[in-house]
């Protein structure tokens, strides 16, 4: 089975959010509502010895997702072909209903539901519909500083190399979370 | 689009473009399906892609905005009040056509003043038609100088004679040290690739330095080093790294013998042999609050690490007196030698290609030296193009009208941010003209130039308001009629890019103009059969002038390819960089100046014989810096940068409104003073206005400095204290001799107004 993953050039993100708005836009998702790729900013230090970095996580699409075991309906599936993780909102019991079993499992917080109670749970998909059709996700296209990608696991590592590590990230070596980075070392 | 096409269900994708004032223009490809956008794409062709930023991606939301102006309206409250009826476009046109009318026939054509903004740019829509369509009327009152740049053009035409002093972008490979200074492309694009090409480099291993009052995006995440500076005093650590320079000899004698002129003058200057005072480091720390082996060790690493790129931005020149740092930026890069040679920089203007102008600037120079010594300018036939105000007016006081290439010198002009005084006090107070009406396209005038609260009692004062827009802006609360505008989604235009790389843009129309708005040239068009006036592009149809427009452009070599694409990208052989043929061969080159050199020391300026604008560039302070007795009642400096979810007051969209808050930033040691924690809410207040704003508390700012990001809506309480947390409440208007914005030069206080954050209204 193939497995598509994610490449985050940490040290080229500018923190721009033009990845978050292009999904937004290409899924058609209200303001101030969910995010499926969301932006970390993380600040370091005192004036003038400071530091900054942003990290862009959207789904990492697990090898062994928790979310998937984790979900009482079965609403959550794993695409045979590709390794995408998908939620089948039919299937979703909701928020309250449910008590968000898939967000309490995943160390990324990536499950996303909207601020009412019968909300379905929602995330990333990869743009199935562009992947499917041969396209990057919407959010590697966008990126002005050519900082994502996404591709066969094995062929990013061989593109990127391995690292697993990201200014504030946890690799979850059980979960096997299809994504590296280039990291940004403090240094520079 | 034909009926056929909205009744189709499948998704059309129409090729167009994101055209604002931001830093970019770039591509967008809009997904239509049953006549409405349904999302967009971006450049995901031939490199180097044209890819939009967050901005454009959130283009949907500008255009199905319910905030959109829909219809016309007259104003049926006091101005300002935002109370208006809907009339019909006859109505509207009538009124506006009668007025423009009245107004000319009982004073005189400079009583209209056409106030063009950059809220909506392309080079046929936006300003363009009304422009021309007010000139085939006899002509209105021009503007001159842009918030943006001025000090840095002004700069850049006194030293080189040109404003064509950038490399291209993929040339910053070549360097071995870049000095982001005052320049935050993470932020502000300064056309699309430059933050990527920034992060290149660094990855080749070039080291970036950003010298900057706050740890910008770009300072963070592009840069190796920051170092903070003191607002209004970056002349002052320019001066003192020439001085460690020329001490160590580390300057290119070479280079300044043969290719500059004034540089003894300078040296004089510098080594305090002009006024007894030597401008060391130690002497620009006082100054600038940086530590002086941190300006030591700059100076002699840009010296020594050739090729080295100096990018002063245009932020520090948005100052009083900002052309000196504009100057003594560009007389450094010069005096090491960095000019004309792949990897240096000219620091300057920054424009590397030639895709804005069809006249290639700079290239010639006009004979006169001196204003007293020019005649009536000799009468040409008046083209489409002139105002008949402006035709053949002689030059006004301190401008490098011997120059090809600047601002309009000509007399007749108000300078951009002194046009309240001038609507106040008119001829009487020594302006051109006696202003009546205010005819305000794709400007929110009120909320981006200096000193808000004098703006409104100058609306107020008019005889008559018209205001073209597609929101109902602050600005246009103040108008009698207003008259809908369409957005680049709804007509046919081509847009250059906003610095000038090699490329074109061909924004197709994706969709039909929604409500009842218009385009800018279909109003034009309408007002000309009012106003009687016939001929000229008036009566041509949009793609025929659009041909007509792109026709001078030698480099588009085919219309069709960049209309059916959406762009047309040049290919050029190698990358631009600026002077290399002056460098090169200096026999046959020479820069377009009056020596034909690199003016350290500038003639037209010695002639301009004003010591607020002296030959060589010098550090001089002001009555709203640091060291001014004005800051006993107001102790922090205010600055107003663009930031990355707007651009200028535009695009308040949602989806980019969530990306930042707009809130102060204030220093952990300022706020602590003041007893203020995060998010609470703060007045920032000088004698000119006070804004009610949520406080950043933040390491990410130098103590000392409060920063509001420019652009946010006045929105004033019954009190008057804006809500909206609009900076120009705060700044200055007035200008610099060069006609620089002092705009970062305001003295403001802060004192914590509330816990609560829900107060502020949107």
């Amino acid at each position: 089975m193939t497995q598509l993953g994610f490449f985050v050039n940490q040290s080229r993100c500018i923190g721009c959010f033009t990845c978050s708005v292009a999904c937004k836009d290409w899924h058609d998702i209200t303001a101030t509502s969910v995010n499926w790729m969301r932006i970390t900013q993380i600040e370091e230090g005192k004036f003038p010895d400071l530091t900054l970095f942003y990290l862009p996580i959207a789904c990492n699409h697990c090898k062994n997702p928790p979310c998937l075991l984790a979900c009482p309906t079965k609403a959550i599936i794993k695409r045979e072909n590709d390794g995408i993780v998908i939620v089948d909102s039919e299937k979703c019991l909701g928020y309250i209903e449910c008590g968000a079993r898939c967000l309490k499992v995943c160390p990324w917080d990536v499950p996303q539901f909207e601020n009412h109670n019968k909300a379905k749970m929602q995330k990333c998909d990869l743009c199935v519909d562009r992947i499917d059709e041969g396209k990057y996700p919407i959010c590697v296209e966008a990126c002005p500083m050519y900082a994502l990608d996404v591709a066969p696991l094995e062929e990013l590592q061989q593109k990127y190399g391995f690292s697993k590590e990201a200014i504030v990230f946890e690799f979850k070596d059980k979960y096997q979370p299809s994504i590296i980075f280039n990291n940004k070392t403090k240094e520079k | 689009m034909t009926e056929e096409n909205i009744n189709n269900n499948e998704t059309k994708i129409i090729n167009t473009a994101c055209c604002h004032d931001c830093g970019g223009r770039c591509v967008l490809k809009a997904h239509v399906k049953n006549g409405r956008i349904i999302r967009f794409e971006t450049d995901h062709d031939e490199e180097p892609q044209l890819r939009a930023c967050l901005r454009g991606r959130a283009y949907r939301q500008r255009v199905y905005s319910d905030d959109r102006l829909k219809y016309p309206m007259r104003r049926t409250g006091e101005r300002g009040e935002g109370k208006f009826e809907r009339i019909s476009w006859e109505e509207a046109l009538d009124s506006v056509a009668e007025k423009l009318k009245l107004i000319k026939e009982k004073y005189d054509n400079s009583s209209i003043l056409f106030v063009a903004g950059s809220g909506n740019q392309g080079m046929l829509h936006g300003v363009t038609s009304v422009g021309l369509m007010l000139n085939q009327f006899g002509g209105y009152t021009r503007m001159w100088g842009a918030p943006s740049y001025e000090g840095a053009l002004f700069a850049s035409m006194a030293t080189y004679g040109t404003i064509m002093s950038g490399n291209s972008r993929e040339d910053l490979l070549n360097s071995k040290l870049i000095i982001m200074w005052g320049w935050n492309p993470a932020s502000t694009i300064w056309d699309p690739g430059t933050p990527l090409m920034l992060s290149k480099a660094r990855e080749k291993g070039v080291k970036i330095v950003a010298v900057d009052p706050i740890f910008t995006d770009s300072a963070a995440v592009l840069a190796s080093e920051w170092i903070p500076i003191r607002p209004n005093t970056d002349t002052a650590m320019l001066i003192a790294m020439a001085n460690v320079i020329i001490k160590e000899n580390l300057h290119d004698k070479d280079f300044i013998e043969k290719y500059t002129i004034g540089f003894d003058e300078y040296e004089t200057y510098v080594m305090g042999k002009e006024d007894g005072v030597e401008k060391t480091p130690q002497w620009a720390e006082s100054i600038t609050n940086v530590p002086s082996k941190f300006i030591e060790n700059l100076a002699r690493e840009y010296a020594t690490k050739k090729p080295a790129a100096l990018i002063a931005g245009w932020g520090p020149a948005r100052t009083m007196f900002g052309e000196q740092f504009a100057r003594a930026a560009a007389v450094l890069t010069a005096i090491t030698g960095n000019i004309g040679i792949s990897g240096g920089y000219a620091s300057g203007f920054m424009r590397a290609y030639y895709s804005r102008e069809t006249i290639i600037p700079g290239k010639k120079k006009q004979e006169h030296a001196d204003i007293a010594k020019i005649e009536k300018p000799k009468i040409k036939k008046l083209r489409p193009q002139d105002n008949p105000v402006d035709f053949n007016a002689l030059p006004r006081k301190d401008t490098l009208f011997i120059l090809r290439g600047g601002t309009n010198p000509a007399k007749t002009r108000i300078h951009y941010n002194d046009y309240y005084n001038a609507i106040l006090q008119g001829r009487e107070g020594g302006f051109p003209a006696d202003i009546k009406l205010a005819y305000i396209v794709a400007s929110n005038r009120l909320n981006q130039y200096g000193n808000l609260n004098k703006g409104i009692k100058a609306l107020k004062a008019l005889d008559f308001v018209i205001v073209q827009d597609q929101f109902m802006t602050p600005t246009a609360k103040f108008a009698d009629i207003i008259l809908p505008v369409n957005t680049f989604m709804e007509r046919n235009d081509i847009a250059v890019p906003w610095l000038g790389s090699p490329y074109y843009l061909y924004l197709n129309k994706a969709i039909e103009p929604l409500h009842e708005s218009k385009s800018d040239l279909e109003i034009s068009k309408e007002l000309a059969k009012r106003l009687g006036i016939k001929g000229g592009l008036l009566d041509m149809e949009e793609e025929q002038i659009l041909k007509m427009l792109a026709a001078p452009r030698k480099d588009i070599k085919n219309f069709n390819k960049m209309k059916r694409d959406g762009y047309y990208k040049v290919k050029v052989d190698e990358p631009f960089i600026a002077f290399k043929k002056q460098i090169e061969d200096p026999e046959k080159y020479e820069f377009p100046t009056s020596s034909g050199k690199i003016e350290i020391y500038c003639e037209a300026l010695a002639e301009m014989d004003n010591p607020l604008i002296p030959p060589i560039p010098k550090y001089l302070s002001h009555d709203e810096n640091y060291d001014s007795p004005k800051t006993s009642k107001y102790p922090l400096q205010l600055i107003t940068p663009h930031n990355k979810r707007r651009t200028h007051s535009s695009l308040n969209m949602p989806w980019l409104e969530e990306v930042e808050a707009h809130e102060a930033w204030i220093s952990t040691v300022d706020a602590t003073s003041r007893d203020i924690n995060n998010g609470d809410l703060i007045d920032v207040f000088n004698d000119r206005g006070r804004i009610r704003i949520p406080a950043k508390v933040t390491e990410r700012i130098m103590p000392g400095v409060i920063c509001v990001y420019q652009g946010a809506w006045y929105n004033p309480a019954e009190n008057g204290v804006d809500l909206g947390g609009c900076a120009n409440v705060l700044t200055n208007d007035g200008y610099s001799p060069s006609g620089a914005f002092p705009l970062n030069s305001s003295l403001v206080q802060v004192e914590f107004h509330s816990k609560k954050k829900e107060d502020v209204s949107k």
